[in-house]
């Protein structure tokens, strides 16, 4: 079970807010990501749940208990850091085997344990090295090892693979999804990198400042973005977001229209443009449109390989279902 | 010219340099323990000059092993330096643990506790020795005087007089005495090294990894646990390093041994040279000898010592 409830939570450091009063329910099993840019109150938000650090108000309630006032290692959660943040001074064995041991655990129970997660996690062989001998995933892997063997009712995942090389990352995403697939056991993993949120999530948590901007399932949020910092927040290449007489004609203040849902022509089209660099990643084609009067640049997502090339006129026709239309507020106009 | 003959050829003064800064008064040293050399004597006056005609063989050695105080010195040498390197040892880790929370005032109580360091040892010994240890002056006899008029008073008490009455007078300790001066140094020297030791611990106490702690919070770790899993062994190397240097010093310490007793019943090897020194440089020279064989023995021991602590 793993079925977290915050209720009215907010934190202060000092005079500052960093975290204004929110709600927020994830339910058992789900995979929740808060996403957001750096410094908006993610790693605060998660460490708050962990109990490392005290609200300012509020209360947390994990499986209808309030944990408000238990101290960390009682509350039935595993975190895994960053950093890795594993024990440099023991084994590999030895680190996986730690919260077991604090538990005064049977040392056969133990062993029994950390062997089975070493298996599952592809370390077997390294059971008897040193963190410091480690590659940066493997190190990874032992920090989930150690979550792992404790049997936690949820996993905390603080940017867990910002510090490893971008193959890895991929490689290391999919595993943790597929250990989310066996275990069904609930998930908060906490980045700022919106792919992996889009990727692994059932359930994005948009925060920006502190103050949640929209809560949904990935494809919610990249159809139906409630505000336009969400609607620029998702997506890759980012959404094209301009005001003007352009998105009044659309009887909104702001339109937004994503790279993928914009036709390209070279002889007619609705908006006309001078193509800037052209990006060839062989399976599609990202073209920057600049002087189109709309905004500081276009970008245009095609699928395939077209040949266009820098200075190029170019005509842009948005897909009309396409186009997000907010208001002057930056909220969402069906 | 190959490409590696030049920077050779650089470092060659360096190198001499440092050899003969080490070699000429090691081997002089050598020289002396082997001949006959005092500064006076009457009635042999061609001992008063060095020269090989005198030579001696190793009797300046069996001189010295025969001489009473000479085991007693080599016992005196270790039994201070270690002392002293256990007491610092876990003065300074408690000390570091403690002040690096923070609390208010902190960068004053910092600055007050390295402060001793910067004492003068010699003036140190005559603080302790005068000021703080003296059976009747120092606070030692202050206090134990004190003490003594306190039980005096409680004995004038009508029902419980009778219980302190059975009570022993208190006898302040001369620290100058055969038994207790090398208590006497082993004190002053703690008290003037655990700032070493602090100031050493806590510079890698802060660059402890916040992060592990926290893991192991999470991981339901004791604060005792905290620091006899993750603390500890942090500081394996920083104490390594504290117990290295501080052996090679202590084991020439001079100044508070002569302050104190004046070797009475407490020598050190480095005192006992000085005294033979008086008049007998060739058992100087010889004990000196001695002395280099027992710091590289002492040396061998730390080193299997930090390089395990530093292997892990
Ligand atoms: N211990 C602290 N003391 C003061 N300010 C803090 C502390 N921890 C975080 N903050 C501030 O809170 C804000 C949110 O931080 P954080 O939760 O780490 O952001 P994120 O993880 O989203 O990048 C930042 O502006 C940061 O400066
Ligand atoms: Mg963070």
């Amino acid at each position: 079970m793993g079925r977290i409830v915050l209720d009215q939570v907010s934190k202060s450091f000092g005079d500052v807010e960093v975290i204004p009063p929110l709600n927020l329910t994830i339910e058992d099993g789900e995979f929740a990501v808060f996403v957001g840019p750096s410094g908006c109150g993610k790693s605060t938000l998660l460490r708050m749940i962990a109990g490392l650090e005290e609200l300012t108000s509020g209360s947390i309630a994990i499986d209808d208990q309030d944990v408000t006032a238990v101290p960390p290692s009682k509350r039935g959660l595993a975190m895994v850091f960053q950093s890795y943040a594993l024990y440099p001074h023991m084994t590999v064995r030895k680190n996986i085997g730690f919260p077991l041991r604090m538990e005064k655990m049977p040392q056969a129970e133990i062993d029994k344990r950390v062997e089975a997660a070493a298996l599952s996690l592809n370390l077997t062989d390294y059971l008897d090295r040193k963190p410091g001998q480690l590659s940066g995933g493997q190190r990874q892997r032992v920090a989930i090892g150690r979550a792992i063997v404790r049997d936690p009712s949820a996993f905390l995942f603080d940017e867990p693979l910002s510090n490893l090389d971008a193959a890895l990352r991929v490689g290391m995403r999919l595993e943790i999804s597929e250990m989310h697939e066996r275990m069904k056991t609930t998930m908060i993993y906490v980045t700022h990198d919106q792919v992996e949120a889009m990727t692994m999530a059932n359930k994005i948590v948009v925060l920006q400042a502190g103050v949640i901007e929209q809560i949904g399932s990935p494809l919610d949020l990249y159809h139906k973005p409630q505000n336009v910092f969400v609607a620029g927040f998702i997506g890759s290449p980012k959404m094209n977001i301009f005001s003007g007489p352009e998105a009044e004609k659309f009887g909104a203040h702001t339109i937004g229209i994503r790279p993928e849902h914009t036709d390209v022509s070279m002889t007619s089209g609705t908006w006309i443009g001078r193509v800037g660099v052209a990006e060839h990643l062989g399976s599609d084609t990202f073209i920057h449109v600049h002087d189109t009067g709309l905004a500081g640049m276009i970008t245009v997502r095609i699928t395939g390989d077209v040949s266009v090339k820098h200075g190029d006129t170019i005509y842009l026709t948005p897909q009309a279902e396409q186009i997000h239309k907010f208001d002057a507020a930056g909220m969402r106009i069906e | 010219m190959s490409d590696r003959k030049l920077p050779r050829l650089l470092q060659t003064p360096a190198v001499l340099l440092l050899l003969v800064w080490m070699l000429v008064p090691l081997g002089m040293t050598l020289y002396f323990s082997f001949i006959r050399y005092v500064l006076n004597n009457l009635r042999r006056p061609e001992w008063t000059t060095p020269s090989p005609s005198n030579w001696r063989g190793f009797g300046n050695y069996e001189f010295v092993l025969n001489s009473k105080d000479f085991l007693l010195a080599i016992q005196n040498s270790l039994f201070i330096v270690c002392s002293i390197l256990f007491l610092t040892i876990i003065l300074g880790i408690l000390i570091a643990v403690l002040i690096n929370k923070s609390f208010p005032g902190q960068g004053i109580v910092r600055v007050l506790l390295i402060s001793p360091f910067f004492v003068m040892p010699a003036v140190n010994a005559v603080l302790w020795i005068n000021m703080i240890l003296d059976p009747v002056l120092g606070l030692q006899g202050i206090a134990v005087a004190g003490l003594n008029d306190l039980i005096e008073g409680l004995r004038q008490m009508p029902v419980l007089g009778g219980f302190f009455s059975l009570w022993p007078q208190f006898e302040p300790i001369s620290f100058r005495a055969t038994q207790t001066s090398a208590i006497a140094v082993i004190m002053m020297v703690t008290w003037q090294w655990t700032p070493f030791a602090v100031l050493i611990l806590m510079t890698s106490l802060q660059s402890e990894d916040q992060q592990q702690k926290e893991a192991a919070v999470l991981d339901g770790a004791s604060t005792w646990s905290q620091f006899r899993f993750l603390t500890l062994p942090h500081l394996g190397r920083p104490i390594a390093i504290v117990v290295m240097i501080q052996a090679i010093f202590h084991l020439s310490l001079y100044a508070e041994i002569e302050i104190v007793s004046r070797g009475n019943g407490n020598k050190n090897l480095p005192y006992l040279i000085g005294e033979f020194a008086n008049n007998n440089i060739g058992a100087a020279s010889a004990t000196g000898i001695f002395a280099v064989i027992l710091a590289n023995i002492v040396a061998i021991f730390l080193l299997r010592m930090v390089g395990k602590t530093l292997m892990e």
